[in-house]
């Protein structure tokens, strides 16, 4: 065995000159080999996601609520005399929809409490818990009908809507997938992510083609390559996509099996 | 005396932890290296993703420093082997078992807070339950197979004191310490059917490949060496039963060769004159007591320093360990052993050397 004569047991006060200078190459080594490993680690790691969850800052909000198929917040935009509002996600803390917080006050003008997410255009508020209220008016201004822009076939993954516009990243594959799961399971609106091209996605929220939830529907289907046909509809800027949830089609290896 | 180095113990004593220079620098180390492993990967990672979150990059950053320090350890037992100047790294190996556990504590932690925990299903019944797609290779969950390591992980955290290692038994102790085997295959699939679906850079990949062939390899030519030494010896043997193991010149003062007989590996010491033969298998840890020394008249392992008298093989006062002890005699300058090993601690007379002129 290599090595040579020297001997040594951590006990011993001091190592023969020899091994602790061997050591101090090994352990140098060692240090430089795991920095090295760190830097490489972190910077290969791929682009992380562009969305913003600005936790630990509340706002206040206003606006008129729809209760479904997944609670949103019909916000006027400032400054902007369009017919239009901006829609707000609403949701609650955790991995819950915020169907709990706005029971009962569909078409209501309200005001509440939330932290922001968003991402690409796309807005959400996560709910502080009774916070919100109801400031009167039964409506304030009805909302524009869809717009139908037909049946199409697209291609994507369905990921809760919660993790991937901001609060997770990456909110979406499958290291994600339990995650989502659960979220979608507690309430959290589903939206299929597709890709448009040179990195540029579109955002559909799911609902069956009623227009009711079907979150508990999709739960085999989460964070997998699927592809969805669906009438899309426009709603000011918000695009809903709705399916009948049988006719989801995967399209990884599992596909044959599913 | 004999069973102590100075004032240093050097068998089963029970003290929580037997602090001495080379630990505090050893931990020192370990500590500086996992701060500033944890600390680049972070700010590395903060500086060039801007848009990372934070609890991504702490995931990240302590499951992939547990996992290059599982490297490490499952590298230093091969490598000690090939070359006797990496023991002083295994003497305090499980202090890299303990931090390599806290790193996966917090990995996993972590993990199960953020994916699995504030939903509608029990956190830990979601890590086992969760992401479930048994038809296809790469949809395996993984999460179990992490929470599985992490609990070998514990367990050998937990037993790595001495105290574990006599009131367990030896091979209960070493048995359940091999599973750090299965842990790492087990990491190993973790990484591959979890993030490196998402994260699908080449290199992440060649990575992790070339830790595992790094680790299969070391183990192979360490086993080679150690199959080459396990060869029977083919000595001449005599009609009292005795077998020609070496000649005397074979074997440096207070240093051992080691043969094989009967399928046993026997240590066969000179010192002061003398010659003794012991079984090669340290009862602490299973060291190889022929590639130890005699130190303060005793056979000194070179793990971790245990020490046995080579007439008797038995630990001094007030240490209890002992190993099986073999007659030896002399003839001319021919060493013969008699491969019958005696009861642990019993007495052999060692063989004279004659006076050298």
């Amino acid at each position: 065995m290599a090595g040579g004569d020297e001997f040594y047991i951590g006990y011993q006060r001091q190592a023969p000159a020899g091994l602790s200078r061997f050591q101090r190459w090994t352990v140098a080594a060692l240090l430089l080999a795991a920095a090295v490993v760190a830097v490489a680690l972190a910077a290969l790691q791929s682009d992380f996601d562009p969305g913003v969850f600005e936790f630990g800052v509340v706002r206040d909000f206003a606006g008129v609520v729809h209760e479904r198929p997944h609670p949103l917040l019909l916000v006027d935009r400032p400054g902007h005399n369009l017919p239009e509002p901006s829609r707000f996600l609403l949701v609650a803390a955790g991995k819950h929809g915020a169907d709990g917080e706005v029971a009962g006050l569909d078409g209501r003008r309200v005001r509440l409490r939330g932290t922001l997410i968003h991402r690409q255009g796309q807005t959400m508020v996560e709910v502080v818990a009774g916070s919100v209220e109801p400031t009167g008016d039964a409506t304030a201004r009805p909302a524009a009908g869809a717009v139908d822009l037909g049946v199409q076939t697209l291609r994507g993954e369905i990921v809760d809507s919660k993790c991937y516009l901001g609060v997770m990243k990456p909110g979406r594959g499958k290291p994600h997938r339990a995650c989502a799961t659960l979220c979608i399971r507690g309430g959290i609106p589903p939206v299929l992510r597709v890709e448009t091209g040179s990195g540029e996605y579109r955002h559909f929220l799911l609902t069956d083609e009623a227009g009711g939830v079907i979150n508990h529907r999709l739960l085999d289907l989460i964070a997998v390559p699927v592809e969805i046909a669906g009438r899309v509809l426009r709603t000011g800027d918000l695009l809903v996509l709705e399916i009948d949830p049988t006719t989801i089609r995967r399209l990884d290896a599992a596909a044959g099996s599913s | 005396m004999a069973g102590q180095l100075g004032e240093r113990t050097v068998s089963h004593a029970y003290q929580a932890v037997g602090w001495n220079r080379q630990k505090r620098v050893y931990d020192l180390t370990l500590l500086a290296g996992v701060v500033g492993y944890l600390a680049l990967f972070v700010g590395v990672g903060a500086m060039l993703s801007p848009r990372a979150t934070v609890e991504t990059l702490i995931i990240r950053a302590f499951g992939t420093a547990a996992l290059l320090l599982l490297h490490v350890v499952l590298s230093i037992g091969p490598l000690a082997r090939l070359d006797r100047r990496f023991l002083p790294l295994l003497y305090n190996r499980r202090h890299l078992g303990v931090a390599l556990f806290v790193l996966g504590l917090v990995h996993g932690g972590f993990s199960i807070l953020q994916f699995h925990a504030l939903g509608v299903v029990n956190p830990l019944l979601s890590v086992l339950t969760s992401n479930g797609s048994w038809s296809e290779l790469a949809g395996l969950p993984f999460q179990p197979l992490g929470l599985a390591a992490l609990a070998i992980l514990f367990l050998m955290a937990a037993t790595s004191h001495d105290f574990w290692l006599a009131n367990l038994t030896p091979p209960v102790w070493k048995g359940l310490h091999m599973l750090v085997y299965v842990a790492y295959g087990l990491l190993v699939l973790h990484v591959g059917l979890g993030v490196l679906q998402a994260e699908t850079h080449a290199l992440l990949a060649g990575l992790l490949a070339l830790g595992f062939a790094w680790i299969v390899a070391i183990h192979l030519i360490a086993g080679r060496r150690e199959r080459a030494a396990d060869r029977e010896l083919q000595g001449a043997v005599a009609e009292d039963g005795f077998v020609e193991a070496c000649r005397v010149g074979d074997i440096a003062e207070k240093r051992a060769r080691i043969v094989c007989l009967s399928g046993e590996r026997i240590a066969i010491f000179r010192y002061d004159g003398k010659i003794s033969a012991v079984s090669n298998v340290c009862q602490h840890q299973n060291g190889p007591l022929g590639e130890g020394r005699i130190i303060d008249g005793c056979i000194t392992c070179p793990w971790h320093g245990f020490q046995y008298d080579p007439a008797d093989g038995a630990s001094p006062p007030p240490f209890t360990e002992s190993v099986p002890t073999f007659r030896v005699r002399l003839d001319g300058d021919r060493v013969l052993v008699h491969p019958h090993p005696q009861r642990p601690g019993t007495r052999v007379d060692p063989a004279a050397l004659q006076e050298e002129s």
